[in-house]
């Protein structure tokens, strides 16, 4: 009822427009590039819907964390000290969050998340103290801010946090959240309170050497499960073996799992689960295709040019691969085969931006 | 805590020792430095008076107060306050000495070795060698620490960082080790402030080669400008026998640190030299003012040294050789008699400045090997081969870069050394040797590529010259034009003399900073 009062105070044409597209629930790819924009992409149509200007984004955008009823996209701008929320039906700035302040500059690298009811946001900060003569590294800590706090937006709750975190990832059930770090770490989201930790650089997998876990993607969409490359060495015979491990973390069970699936052959960045999680996709100068329970390499195919970030169509049919250059390529996520191509408008290079997908009603 | 009240002693008590200071100086520091840096006690700047630097420290320093910090200095300001530093809390000879190699900007030296943890601390986004070259205590290391993190927060997720704690390692560990290594005072330090240094005006004899090139010799005058720097006019010959004309204009820093802009027949050399501690000798490199990679090495002493021979070009004669030796040195006009041992006859000699060079054949009779050459008092050896039966390559190991853009490429430089094996059996070495040069793949993965192709070619002098940067469409997705090359040399002289090195090819490297 409220939603109708509110809608009535817009043009009758936007309002039917509206309303045809929910009829049909439609995938919308979310991702930005520089020097500030952030872009709407109706995918199944290939075509772009949104073309948004994000104040202040100082030629650096980065992560982009949808709310979770998927109406705001937020990006880490500004050389990772400012967080801006945007509307993404109307591009309208909503919230914004200037980490840094007067003699404190603070950088987030890359990871930030959204609670499951969208009214909270929670930060990475990497605080550095400018004397005139001097730095002084300070203590990392995780800043909570409530997404209505507007354009200047303050922290509501401040906790301490460890050092070289990647990844935030709120769970489902509202009540904590995961940082991907050294480990991966689990805090209580109202008190702060460490509540465990489970070893990533320490993981416990036999006969593998020390992983290196290189994770700034936190695609979640649409399994409700985090995975990524993991890659170490086995030791055989004196010589190290490099393998390329994928690792899941279900935000709702907390599973998580490391399972080798090639000897590695080729680098891949960021990976993305399937819905039904039986295939993960990952993307860098190949497009990797990794059947799960077998722990196996079921298909690779060259790409065109370098992607960092992938994701794939809610309904698992087509997977799309974004970041480093100016275009999303699409592929059919049974053959891999190239299925078309988005370029953005003045081939806008969207870099460490995340690719994301809405999934839109 | 107890470690920097130390430190500041130290810097204080060091401070009382050096000779007073042109105050016109202190003025400069205090005008624009002091705004940021608070002057604790007169003349004592925060940060400013607790570390020593090379000129090239204190000028990377100046440049980061200027880019980051915006500090807006005159560039003739810049100057005097890079010199007034040096000078007043800069390296001794003795100090400077392990990582000059990276004020010479040598390419393809092996860095400083700390131990694997340390290198990968320190040593993966530059050299050693930059901390070799600079003095602090731990108390100052840590700011050091707290700089590097502050500055790019990125550090401690890079690889070879992200696999440990950097930050806890670096601020905990690293500032002590470093200190106990590297702290603020040293005896050397007193002693060399406390000792006048010789001018460098006169006359000086010089020899110097160019890497992969010719021998260079002749002679140096120096003079002295009424703002203490210094003028050089070079009359040099070249090994090809032409006659090489050049200028320089040189600041000398620390009393030893000499710093050159020159021109040798219109082509622009700097030179990174330094005087031995009595400032009778003279030696560094010399490079192309716009490949810093491709340069020589030059010696010079004076000329009222003793007789002396500072080198014999050429350096190996081969059996049959009739022709000219040129022996490069001082007082070698006083005698006119020159010997090269058995089986080498002398005949006609002509004395040049700096030079003697002597009519010579080698008899069939002349023993493979080491020659003793006298020229009056002085000694020198000269070697004879008759064929040259093993080569290898300097450097073994060499990385070039790609240009483009407003990038230059870097090129790499190789130079083939012979060797020849004695009746005993034993490999003696005679310096290097005209060569032939080409480039393989190194492995598989580059056959397949076709680096050799698109990563670059070797001249005829071992220098290897860079593609243009950029995706190239005919390569597998569109890559760089990097590679995996062997560079292979084949002894013009002797057929079957034969040596590779390996060559990576990579990406451009974006700051070229004063010290790598
Ligand atoms: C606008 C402020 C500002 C001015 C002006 C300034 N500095 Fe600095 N300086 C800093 C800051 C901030 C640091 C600490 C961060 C860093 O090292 O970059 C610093 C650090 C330094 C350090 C320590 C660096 C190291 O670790 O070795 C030296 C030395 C220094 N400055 C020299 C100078 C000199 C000399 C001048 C004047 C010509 C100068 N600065 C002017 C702000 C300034
Ligand atoms: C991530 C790469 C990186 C690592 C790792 C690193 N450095 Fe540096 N360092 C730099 C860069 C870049 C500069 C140039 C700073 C500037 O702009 O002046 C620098 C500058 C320096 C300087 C010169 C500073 C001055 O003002 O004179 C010293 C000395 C130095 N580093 C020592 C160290 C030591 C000691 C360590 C290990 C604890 C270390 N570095 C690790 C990147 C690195």
């Amino acid at each position: 009822m409220r939603t109708i009062l509110r809608l009535a105070g817009i043009g009758f044409g936007v309002l039917l427009g509206m309303m045809s597209q929910s009829a049909i629930a439609r995938d919308l790819l979310v991702t930005a590039a520089k020097p500030d924009k952030l872009y709407v992409i109706d995918a199944k149509a290939r075509k772009i819907v949104g073309d948004f200007h994000i104040a202040g984004a100082n030629n650096h955008i980065t992560t982009v964390v949808p709310s979770p009823d998927g109406k705001v996209a937020y990006v880490l701008v500004n050389r990772m000290e400012t967080i801006v929320g945007i509307q993404l039906k109307t591009g309208r700035e909503v919230f914004r969050a200037n980490l840094s302040s007067p003699g404190e500059r603070v950088k987030d690298f890359f990871a930030f998340t959204v609670t499951p009811n969208g009214k909270e946001l929670i930060a990475y900060e990497l605080p550095t103290r400018l004397g005139s003569s001097e730095y002084q590294v300070e203590e990392p800590r995780f800043v909570v801010f409530n997404t209505k706090g507007g354009t200047h937006a303050k922290p509501i709750r401040t906790f301490p946090a460890p050092r070289r975190i990647g990844v935030m990832l709120a769970r489902p059930n509202g009540r904590s959240f995961y940082a991907i770090g050294f480990d991966l770490y689990e805090y209580n989201l109202k008190t702060g309170a460490l509540m465990g930790s489970r070893g990533v650089m320490n993981w416990q997998q036999p006969a593998h050497g020390q992983p290196d876990l290189l994770a700034f993607w936190p695609v979640t969409e649409p399994s409700g499960a985090f995975s990524s490359p993991i890659y170490s060495e086995i030791q055989k015979d004196g010589a190290g073996d490099a393998v390329t491990a994928l690792m899941t973390l279900d935000l709702k069970t907390g599973d998580l799992t490391y399972r080798d699936f090639e000897q590695t052959t080729a680098l891949i960045f960021s990976t993305v689960l399937a819905p039904d999680r039986k295939f993960a996709y990952g993307t860098y100068t190949t497009l990797t295709k990794v059947d799960v329970a077998a722990g196996k390499l079921a298909k690779r195919v060259n790409n065109d040019h370098t992607y960092y970030s992938i994701n794939i169509a809610s309904d698992g049919s087509e997977v799309y691969a974004g970041g480093a250059m100016c275009d999303i390529a699409i592929y059919d996520a049974g053959t891999l085969d190239k299925k078309g191509d988005i370029e953005l408008p003045g081939c806008a290079d969207q870099a460490l931006a995340t690719l994301r997908v809405v999934h839109s009603r | 805590m107890i470690k920097s009240r130390i430190g500041l002693i130290a810097a204080a008590s060091l401070a009382f020792m050096m000779p007073a200071i042109s105050l016109a100086e202190v003025e400069l520091v205090r005008a624009y430095c002091s705004g940021c840096h608070h002057e604790s006690s007169p003349g004592q700047f925060d940060r400013i008076s607790a570390v020593r630097k090379t000129p090239e420290g204190w000028t990377m320093t100046l440049f980061r107060m200027h880019q980051v910090h915006g500090l807006n200095l005159p560039e003739d300001v810049r100057d005097q306050i890079v010199h007034h530093l040096s000078d007043a809390q800069g390296l001794a000879p003795s100090e400077a000495a392990t990582g000059r190699f990276a004020l010479e900007r040598r390419p393809n030296v092996k860095d400083i070795d700390l131990g694997a943890e340390t290198n990968a601390m320190c040593g993966r986004c530059h050299s050693i060698a930059r901390s070799a070259l600079q003095r602090r205590d731990a108390d100052e290391w840590l700011k050091l620490a707290h700089m590097h993190l502050g500055q790019w927060p990125s550090l401690e997720y890079q690889a070879s960082s992200r696999d440990r704690p950097w930050w806890t390692i670096a601020s905990t560990q690293m500032p002590s080790q470093l200190a106990a290594q590297w702290g603020l005072s040293s005896v050397a330090w007193t002693q060399w402030k406390n000792t006048p240094h010789r001018s460098l005006e006169g006359r000086w004899v010089l020899t110097s080669h160019a890497a992969g090139g010719l021998d260079y010799y002749g002679t140096m005058t120096v003079k002295k400008e009424p703002d203490g720097s210094y003028r050089a006019q070079y009359e040099l010959h070249d090994s090809a026998g032409s006659v090489v004309h050049g200028t320089s204009h040189a600041l000398v820093y620390t009393g030893y640190e000499w710093r050159g802009t020159a021109d040798f027949d219109g082509f622009p050399v700097r030179e990174v030299y330094a005087t031995n501690e009595d400032g009778s000798r003279l030696s560094g490199r010399w490079f192309d003012a716009n490949h810093p990679e491709a340069g020589g090495d030059t010696v010079a002493i004076r000329e009222e040294t003793s007789t002396t021979i500072l080198a014999v070009s050429p350096r190996a004669l081969k059996v049959g050789y009739v022709g000219p030796v040129t022996l490069v040195g001082t007082g070698l006009d006083r005698s006119n008699v020159a010997t090269f041992g058995p089986g080498i006859s002398v005949g006609r000699v002509v004395h040049g400045s700096g030079t003697m060079t002597v009519d010579v054949r080698v008899e069939d009779t002349a023993d493979v090997g080491a020659h003793t050459v006298t020229a009056g008092a002085a000694t020198s050896t000269v070697s004879v081969y008759r064929r040259i039966d093993s080569l290898s390559i300097s450097p073994e190991f060499a990385i070039a870069r790609l240009g483009g853009g407003k990038t230059p490429s870097v090129s790499a430089q190789f130079e083939a050394l012979g060797s020849i094996r004695l009746p005993d059996g034993t490999l003696f070495p005679i310096g290097p040797v005209a060569a032939t040069w080409s480039t393989a793949p190194f492995d598989e993965e580059a056959k397949k590529q076709d680096d050799v192709r698109f990563a670059g070619s070797v001249d005829e002098h071992g220098q290897f010259h860079p593609a243009g940067a950029g995706p190239n469409k005919e390569r597998e997705f569109s890559g760089n034009n990097v590679g995996n090359l062997k560079v292979i040399a084949s002894a013009t002289e002797s057929e079957g003399a034969k040596a590779d090195a390996h060559l990576i090819v990579t990406v451009q490297r974006w700051n070229n900073t004063p010290i790598y």
